[in-house]
């Protein structure tokens, strides 16, 4: 990557805090990670295809390494939502391959490395082709936005709209709320930004700690390096959806916690609640 | 100027990852204190494990953020 330094070349690596523009269609301008957007869509589709065309009850290699990730996460879903994992347990699997995938095509020999000329504010300039999808910010906000409606829809669900904006809005002694309503909602919408930054800074990163080590040092010491990102791209998108699932049993369980709620919550919020209380 | 904005973007990811760092020591002896004690428990402690050290290393994560936007923008 030191030859695409470009305009200054004391630089040691090519850094691009956002996603730089191959073409234009029409008004919108197609990025770099959009295209590695797309191969991790397309990796996950084909995937997806050959396993419904090809499973079986005794599963082969392939669809076993599959429905590892499946077993994994459904088995976590169903021991905090007994009665409604069967929905929730799609999205989070979503999330978790979506974001594994993007990581990974981080990873790949080509990223990042292979570039294309284009012209930029008038000047011609050398951009990668592909950059990982996850090291964009914008796609990491769009998943995050996507959960906190996923989270905000599983409370309205399960507590009903009334009781939903009853746990929002009004703290448990009426007189706390102008204190305790602000910092809910500071709360609920910092999750937005703490799931995007956690795994837009991790990825981003991690292409910059591997451009460097490859800049920096010879042969074995970047493939360490490689292992290690590896290792963290699995880490982030586990965390990730592990955090949207806790996010949902938190709106779906109520935001009190300690207060009575044998007066308005049905039976199975009573269970989760019980279950919460055990899980700590 | 330029000189400042590199100090400055070294001392927040420094500063920043000075917190997270014993953070994390903290929460990896305790769980593996934990392990330790009762080895059986691995499954029930891995996911909760998992999460918290993803938020504490977020607080770094932001500090690098800062860091990077100081830098390049």
């Amino acid at each position: 990557m030191p030859e695409d330094a470009g305009g200054h070349e004391e630089a040691l690596i090519h850094v691009a805090i956002k996603g730089e523009t191959l073409f234009h269609i029409g008004p919108f301008a197609v990025t770099n990670s959009m295209v590695g957007t797309l191969i991790a869509t397309v990796v996950l589709a084909s995937l997806a295809f050959w396993v419904s065309r090809n499973a079986s009850t005794v599963p082969g290699r392939l669809q076993s390494f599959l429905e590892f990730p499946l077993e994994f996460l459904g088995g976590v879903v169903k021991a905090q939502h007994p009665t409604r994992w069967r929905q929730i347990v799609p999205p989070i699997l979503t999330i978790f391959l979506l974001v594994l995938v993007a990581n990974y095509v981080g990873l790949l020999p080509g990223v990042g490395t292979i570039g294309v000329r284009v012209i930029e504010d008038g000047h011609e300039a050398t951009v990668p082709l592909i950059r990982p999808a996850s090291a964009d910010l914008n796609f990491t906000l769009a998943l995050a936005l996507i959960a906190f409606v996923l989270f905000v829809s599983w409370g309205i669900r399960a507590n009903g709209l009334k009781g939903y904006l009853k746990e929002t809005f009004i703290a448990n002694p009426p007189y706390m709320t102008p204190l305790m309503t602000p910092i809910h909602i500071v709360s609920e919408l910092s999750r937005i930004i703490s799931l995007s930054m956690r795994l837009f800074g991790n990825v981003f990163a991690g292409e910059i700690l591997l451009a460097v080590m490859l800049a920096l040092t010879f042969a074995v010491v970047p493939a360490i390096f490689l292992g290690l990102e590896a290792i963290f791209g699995a880490v982030q998108a586990l965390v990730f959806a592990l955090l949207t699932l806790t996010y949902i049993t938190l709106a779906t369980a109520g935001h009190g916690g300690g207060h009575d709620e044998a007066h308005d919550a049905p039976e199975h919020d009573a269970d989760d609640v019980a279950l919460r209380a055990g899980a700590h | 100027m330029e000189e400042l904005r590199q100090v400055a973007a070294g001392l927040a990811i420094g500063l920043g990852a000075l917190g997270p760092g014993i953070g994390l020591g903290l929460g990896v002896s305790k769980a593996m204190e934990a392990l330790g004690r009762n080895p059986e428990a691995s499954g029930a402690l891995f996911v909760p494990y998992v999460l918290g050290l993803a938020l504490t290393e977020a607080v770094a994560i932001y500090a690098l953020v800062i860091g990077l936007l100081i830098l390049f923008t």
